[in-house]
């Protein structure tokens, strides 16, 4: 690890921690650091239940989302070549979400049907990007993503009645949801760690992986599904949450560099921390009520993929 | 390495290369020679098993070359090819590390010990850590044939090494390679765009013209000024240079 990897893993993980406490503190009922540490010391049962069965819970989704959000973009765009190649972009997210929604109205009380349906949304539209013709043009690959992934949330709330972000939230998630989760989406993390170096790998042409004795298409397989398996697991939960996918690697290659061995545990961080921060501001901001994460997000995020676009640095390929 | 009467073409159209039947020398450099478009990378690539001949077989060790999975091939046969560029930037020392894939697999994790011999063959000692879009042109290709080299296969090819680079790496490069001949025992297969460095370097000259293997023998039997005109169709004259030897110069036109 070089000295600029270990100052920023520091300092991503200082503010995760910082983030945890402030989100534990605030919310309809504020409580000062003294209140939260008496809650769990054991003194406050009132707090406590607030803190464990509400704020807690909450905590942990957002966690767990925003890193598997961020990893999901990080190996898609070295799957493609392209680092505005996020879920959220190229429509695998809508479709997997549109899916669910229609899913809903045939067999509702599906849970597992959730995660299954935002898995073959994924699926397919990533069958249909990586088809040659898109595959080989990277303005074409964001601008059919960009376009797919706005027909379906068209279409979204054109059968739902209701706008898109405002049906999904954080807002009511409890710890069973929570611990779901967190069991399958956990290995879904250890193996896009344990998998970083294939994204390395990808920086070769296919012919240059063949001739080393590697098939490029085995890779390219594996992480893009790792992809759908991620980004997918976070639509079945909360829904659509867009934009991390792009914000997060990008900024994390800016801080350290190329190497996808630290840019997929970097980004897990950090992914965390963005998202915390992000649903901590949106169930505070508006109290009583609550602003979505994704309308905060697509605020942030808007701005940030098109000054990614003006400078032109969405494609790796030089 | 065998060839046994190798023709190749494109889904059915014009053959490219014509029955092709020769030996690579185990241990020999051998240099692929002749004009532009003549199917020089096209029989590499026959070789590497990069492409399938349409009729006829490359043999390894007493296989088809085609039959081979990948993973075995590249256990044998290492290539620096024309194309290199990566998508994205790689630091040195992890470009050479790929061609240790060859002999570990997927999974494995390679450690920098490893790869230290093949950088020092080259002379990237102090580069490992730099990315590969700070280096110069020649530094670049040392790199590809660390990896490649990285692969320790038995058989090196090398698709226009020298091209785009100034003379003085061009030297320094063909130095690389020699020594890499003399202490590996490695079977180099070369196509070059100089023929006089090829007839310098090799063992062996294989030429070619429009897909047909014209002649085989070493590079002394073909400082011949009417066959060599003959096969790259302008007027080739021979002339000794003090302190080199024989050098090939193409005459301009009508010069006689």
């Amino acid at each position: 690890m070089t000295k600029r990897e270990a100052f920023w893993y520091t300092v991503i993980i200082l503010l995760l921690v910082i983030t945890v406490l402030i989100a534990l503190m605030v919310g309809a009922t504020p409580l000062t650091l003294s209140q939260v540490w008496q809650a769990f010391s054991g003194h406050d049962s009132n707090n406590l239940a607030t803190l464990s069965q509400i704020r807690l819970p909450r905590i942990v989704a957002s966690l767990i989302s925003g890193a598997m959000l961020a990893v999901a973009g990080a190996l898609s765009q070295a799957a493609f070549h392209n680092y505005l190649a996020d879920p959220s972009i190229l429509g695998v997210t809508n479709v997997g979400s549109f899916l669910i929604l229609i899913a809903s109205f045939f067999l509702p009380s599906l849970y597992f049907g959730k995660l299954v349906f935002a898995l073959i949304g994924g699926i397919l539209t990533l069958l249909f990007l990586t088809s040659r013709s898109i595959l080989q043009h990277s303005y074409k690959l964001i601008i059919i993503g960009v376009t797919i992934s706005l027909t379906f949330s068209g279409f979204q709330q054109l059968f739902s009645g209701e706008s898109l972000v405002s049906t999904n939230s954080f807002n009511g998630i409890t710890w069973s949801d929570t611990i779901t989760v967190f069991i399958i989406r956990l290995i879904g993390l250890a193996a896009a760690i344990l998998l970083s170096p294939w994204a390395n790998y990808l920086k070769m042409s296919n012919q240059q992986l063949e001739t080393r004795g590697i098939s490029a298409r085995l890779i390219r397989i594996c992480l893009l599904g790792l992809v759908v398996w991620l980004s997918s697991g976070v639509t079945a939960a909360v829904g659509v949450v867009p934009f991390i996918g792009i914000i997060v690697p990008n900024i994390v290659r800016f801080l350290v560099g190329r190497d996808y061995q630290t840019i997929v545990p970097l980004s897990m961080l950090m992914g965390a921390w963005l998202l915390l921060v992000a649903d901590t501001i949106g169930r505070t901001v508006i109290l009583p009520g609550e602003m979505p994460v994704a309308t905060i997000l697509t605020v942030v995020g808007g701005p940030f993929l098109i000054w990614l676009l003006w400078r032109q640095q969405f494609n790796a390929i030089k | 390495m065998q060839l046994n009467n190798v023709s190749f073409s494109y889904h059915q159209q014009a053959e490219i290369i014509h029955d092709v039947s020769a030996d690579v020398t185990p241990g020999h450099i051998l240099s692929i020679v002749g004009p532009n478009g003549a199917g020089k990378t096209t029989l590499s690539k026959l070789m590497t098993g990069e492409l399938k001949p349409s009729r006829g077989a490359v043999m390894l060790d007493g296989e088809p070359l085609s039959q081979l999975t990948r993973k075995q091939r590249a256990d044998q046969i290492a290539i620096v090819s024309q194309q290199n560029q990566l998508y994205d930037d790689m630091k040195v020392i992890d470009v050479v590390k790929m061609g240790r894939l060859a002999k570990h697999g997927l999974l494995a994790a390679i450690d920098d010990q490893e790869v230290a011999p093949y950088l020092a063959m080259t002379g990237l000692q102090s580069f490992a850590n730099r990315p590969m879009s700070q280096l110069s042109g020649g530094q670049k290709q040392r790199v590809w044939i660390a990896a490649a080299i990285a692969q320790d296969p038995q058989y090196l090819f090398l698709d226009e090494p020298t091209t785009y680079l100034d003379i003085r790496y061009q030297t320094e490069l063909m130095a690389i390679i020699e020594k890499l001949h003399r202490q590996q025992q490695m079977t180099i297969v070369m196509i070059l765009h100089d023929i006089n460095q090829a007839f310098r370097m090799s063992d062996d000259i294989w030429l070619i013209k429009a897909g047909k293997l014209v002649s085989t023998g070493q590079p002394n039997q073909f400082y011949d000024e009417r066959s060599l005109s003959e096969i790259f169709n302008t007027a080739i004259r021979i002339v000794s240079i003090p302190d080199y030897g024989k050098y090939i110069v193409e005459l301009p036109d009508g010069a006689n």
